[in-house]
């Protein structure tokens, strides 16, 4: 317990390694062993893969659990050390989780890399099987591979830059125009040129498909455009001006409940929060009993491989 | 010979079937040309914008901010102009500060170029430049928000310290050793954590951090709604929604936040909180793109309403002429 809890000694804590050849070591050890263990994994039969899959679920639920159960030490320092079992666990717990976040995080990295991969895989045999569509795959390879070479290239130059020349884009090489050409000319501007469509989608389906057919729609389209004209701030300085200049600035006039800021603030308080929360609220106790299914074995799916 | 009624549709009927790319070239052209018209429009700003405003700059001048930048150029139109107010409040206000990014792997260079657009705003303006290392420092991009925030909450330097960016020397070093993060230990340690987003990254922020740091959101309006009941809840200090929500903390910049301007007048008044007083800026530009963009959004919405009364008014014409 002492080499994965907070140890007096710092030889002792597993966390507190130093950077450098050794970590170095360790990392490529842990790499082979990761490797072996998948194809040990790949080797075993499907249906022993199940209890296997679920032990590591339930292994790393357990840590979460424990972490948010197991009481913990209040105000602790890092040069204390914990006394104890209940102060070990809960010091080793604390110590432990930003390690659970990195190896988290290095599952989503290689999710990530499983994606790409099977991006190539997929569409490089559209390719050469000469599928429906092949060019268009011949075009995302293209893009792909382009995209990551001019891109890890040109991080590589802004690395070694110590001196932050490359800052200005005077001192640019090919490879930081291109990037800057494939990045922000056309990624960025893409992705801006696509969320844009939606305007027009909006707008037609406004025109075409937002009529007042039922006492629901009514409704609905009525608090619609008060939060439109809540939004268009000239329309509300206006509408509250003309109020306030009937009441004369009383700030106790009833008629200050006609302002457009604080109908569409009850309207948004009223009606949308708490809407939004009972959906969240349906949300959370779903999603609750989805993670004690998927902890626990049960969900069939969660764990099936 | 008389001519009959039927063949001859009426406008409105015309309009029912109005041809969709006639729709969308108004459009085009009515936001496109609102683009080069600059007109100052008054608003009076949202509460939540006015308690966000009043969260930035009651932050002590020793602590820093911290940004998650969680936003790529497509919702430029709104987060752009986020990060930049954020940026120009930050640094006007002589912050240092922090970024990283949970959501999208673009998100950190998308960042970096607006903190370079208002670098060289400043520099041409005759202020002091930010420098990455000295005055704000990259903590980088993580592909798990749960892990991430998580881990923040629980020990910031552990969340972070395994992060290396390059020195004033160019020496790769620990982003801890960064005098940003001097003084940093726990979230709590921080003046602001500002949430930069057009995505459900405010949720895990929230689950994770709420209550252990100030936070406030500056989100699109799509997020606007999921963000809400947190400010309502007290969860956070408060939220920026939208192009609207920009165009809220420019104005406050501009004139100020209960401030009796020289015409005696008092504009943003904010009766709840009327002892909070917050002057104009006086260095810097104040209005930018939330000013820019808030005439087309004007005009789009503006459009959007007359489309809405147009379809139902041709369909209740068309109804009650197919009745008779």
């Amino acid at each position: 317990m002492n080499l994965l809890a907070q140890a007096a000694d710092p030889r002792l804590n597993f966390w507190g390694r130093e950077t450098g050849s050794a970590a170095l070591t360790a990392i490529f050890i842990a790499l082979a062993v990761g490797f072996l263990l998948m194809f040990a994994i790949m080797r075993v039969p499907t249906r022993a893969r199940r209890p296997i899959v679920w032990f590591f679920t339930f292994f790393c639920g357990s840590f979460y659990v424990l972490y948010y159960l197991w009481p913990r030490p209040v105000d602790y320092q890092p040069d204390e050390v914990p006394q104890g079992t209940v102060e070990q666990v809960g010091v080793f717990l604390n110590d432990a989780l930003p390690r659970f976040a990195n190896i988290a995080n290095l599952l989503t990295y290689i999710l990530l890399c499983l994606g790409v991969f099977s991006l190539a895989r997929i569409h490089t045999s559209k390719f050469i099987k000469k599928q429906k569509d092949w060019p268009f795959s011949v075009v995302l390879l293209v893009s792909m591979l382009t995209m990551a070479v001019v891109g890890y290239w040109n991080f590589f130059l802004e690395i070694n830059d110590f001196e932050g020349k490359l800052m200005d884009p005077e001192n640019w090489s090919m490879v930081g125009y291109a990037n800057d050409m494939l990045f922000d000319g056309l990624i960025q501007q893409m992705d801006a040129a696509m969320f844009s469509m939606i305007a027009f989608f909006i707008l037609s389906a406004a025109f075409r498909a937002f009529r007042i057919r039922s006492i629901e729609a009514t409704v609905m389209m009525a608090s619609a455009l008060i939060l439109m004209l809540s939004l268009m701030g000239a329309v509300d300085f206006l509408w509250s001006g003309m109020i306030d200049s009937v009441t004369g600035g009383e700030k106790a006039s009833f008629l200050n409940n006609f302002r457009l800021d604080v109908v569409s603030s009850w309207v948004k308080s009223y009606l949308q929060i708490p809407s939004i929360r009972a959906l969240d609220f349906g949300v959370g106790l779903g999603a609750l009993a989805m993670g004690l299914r998927i902890w626990l074995g049960l969900e069939r799916g969660g764990v099936s491989v | 010979m008389s001519v009959n009624n039927e063949t001859k549709p009426s406008i409105w009927e015309k309009l029912q079937t109005l041809d969709r790319r006639i729709l969308y070239g108004v459009l085009i052209v009515l936001t496109a040309a609102s683009l080069f018209i600059h007109v100052e429009i008054p608003v009076n700003p949202e509460r939540n914008s006015k308690d966000f405003y009043i969260s930035l700059m009651d932050v002590p001048q020793d602590k820093i901010i911290v940004i998650e930048s969680d936003w790529t150029n497509s919702t430029r139109g709104e987060t752009a102009g986020h990060m930049e107010t954020l940026l120009r409040i930050v640094m006007s206000k002589g912050h240092k500060f922090a970024i990283y990014s949970i959501a999208d792997a673009q998100a950190p260079q998308v960042a970096r170029d607006v903190i370079q657009r208002i670098n060289a705003e400043r520099e041409e303006q005759g202020l002091k430049v930010y420098k990455p290392w000295v005055d704000y420092v990259e903590v980088g991009y993580s592909a798990n928000a749960e892990g991430q925030h998580n881990s923040m909450a629980n020990d910031v330097r552990q969340a972070w310290g395994s992060h290396k960016e390059r020195d004033e020397a160019g020496v790769e070093r620990s982003v801890l050793e960064s005098p940003v993060l001097a003084g940093v230990r726990q979230i709590g340690d921080v003046g602001m954590l500002v949430v930069v987003s057009a995505s459900s990254t405010i949720d895990t922020a929230v689950e994770r951090m709420g209550g252990k740091v100030n936070m406030g959101f500056m989100v699109t309006g799509v997020m606007g709604p999921n963000a809400l009941p947190y400010y309502q809840a007290g969860l956070i200090n408060g939220i920026a929604v939208g192009l609207r929500g920009n165009y809220d903390i420019e104005y406050m910049m501009e004139y100020g936040l209960n401030y009796e301007g020289p015409d005696g007048k008092v504009k943003n008044a904010y009766v709840e909180k009327r002892d909070k007083v917050i002057p104009p800026f006086t260095e810097g530009s104040t209005f930018g793109r939330g000013a820019r963009y808030f005439l087309p959004l004007h005009v789009a919405l503006g459009l959007m309403i007359l489309a809405i009364i147009l379809g139902n008014v041709a369909m209740f014409v068309s109804k009650s002429k197919g009745a008779k």
